[in-house]
């Protein structure tokens, strides 16, 4: 079995969800998704560290007609455990939260998380009540489990362990870009951006 | 309305749904449990989610919004200190709004000396993060308050806070009079 890199699960991620909406944790996991190519659908998060999946179940229960993807890290998700339950609790059936589990804090220079050490964000997120989970570990079970994401109602966690490699890009920095050209792209633009009546 | 529902819950409700929300996230409080309740009763329009930690409810928000949602967030004082990543790297910078409707803890009619501190910081902390904060002066002007708060903050794209305080959430005891 050959090492997934993140940048390879990122890629393969960035195809299988082409047209729909992307919110990226901060760091590692959002620069690499804006290496695999910038699109109006993805919101980078820079901060907020732990809030990737929150704000996807957010905006799961504001589009429930459409598929909406969130790229959290292991270390982020490890934050904002409490999450897996609201999602376990809500049970979007339009939600797909993939893990990159790297086993560090990569983004602040490689740290070993809890998952280095026996900590199993699959069977977290099972234990609070998310039934539809997978952890995969080599490229082709990365494709067999978003092929199934996308076929199967959610909510999904696919955990994908993966080798840190270092970044190589940065996405946009401008917060409120970031924002207005996402809500734009996915049909709800903000007011302040249209125009209208005197 | 019902005539068991105080004065100050029943304008949080009519305040919230007059600015255009449609959905609450929250973190329970005692005296907000009123506000969910008549919401329950007389609000069948309005969704609401209760989130483990109130970032989590800040980052829920921040989803509504950004999928064209007016969201609002109710929390107690207390919770103030678990939101501030959230809001100070989230709905601040990218301007993201939300209304907010604190339950205030530590201020006056309070008999916990474990939430004075934070009570007491509350305005100074909103103040230094830049989130404008209101407070109703009387029950009665509950809903307008929280109604201005939230088209004040749809409109200028930034999050705001009424701040309910606790003389008009909690019953206090009766003084005696001779």
């Amino acid at each position: 079995m050959t090492a997934l890199s993140r940048l390879d699960a990122t890629r393969r991620i960035a195809a299988a969800f082409e047209g729909e909406p992307i919110v990226a944790s901060l760091g590692h996991p959002a620069y690499d998704l804006f290496a695999t190519g910038d699109r109006d659908t993805y919101f980078y998060t820079w901060g907020s560290m732990g809030l990737a999946s929150s704000i996807g179940l957010g905006l799961a229960m504001a589009k429930p007609d459409r598929r909406v993807v969130v790229l959290d890290g292991d270390g982020s998700l490890l934050m904002n455990l409490g999450s897996l339950a609201t999602i376990g609790w809500v049970k979007p059936a339009n939600l797909v939260v993939v893990v990159i589990d790297n086993r560090l804090y990569g983004t602040t220079g490689g740290q070993e998380t809890a998952t280095a050490h026996g900590a199993d964000l699959e069977g977290a997120a099972r234990a609070l009540g998310i039934n539809r989970c997978i952890t995969v570990s080599a490229l082709d079970d990365l494709d067999g489990a978003l092929a199934r994401a996308r076929e199967y109602p959610g909510p999904w966690v696919v955990v994908a362990r993966v080798d840190e490699t270092p970044p190589t890009l940065k996405p946009p920095q401008d917060c409120v870009f970031i924002k207005q050209r996402f809500m734009r792209a996915i049909g709800s633009p903000e007011g302040g951006t249209q125009g209208g009546p005197a | 309305m019902p005539t068991d529902l105080p004065i100050w819950a029943a304008g949080v409700c009519a305040g919230l749904h007059a600015a255009g929300s449609r959905h609450v996230v929250y973190v329970p409080d005692n005296p907000l449990s009123h506000v969910l309740r008549g919401l329950r009763e007389q609000y069948a329009d309005v969704v609401t989610t209760i989130a483990t930690r109130e970032e989590e409810a800040f980052g829920i928000a921040a989803g509504l919004y950004l999928g064209g949602h007016r969201p609002t967030v109710m929390l107690q004082s207390s919770g103030l200190g678990n939101s501030l990543n959230a809001l100070t790297s989230l709905l601040v910078p990218y301007q993201i709004p939300a209304l907010i409707v604190i339950s205030m803890r530590g201020d006056a009619n309070e008999w916990n000396a474990a939430q004075v501190p934070m009570g007491r910081a509350v305005a100074a902390i909103c103040d230094a993060i830049e989130i404008p904060h209101t407070d109703p002066a009387s029950a009665g002007d509950v809903a307008e308050t929280v109604a201005l708060v939230g088209r004040t903050a749809f409109a200028t794209r930034r999050a705001g806070a009424c701040l309910l305080p606790r003389r008009l959430t909690v019953p206090a005891p009766a003084v005696p009079r001779r």
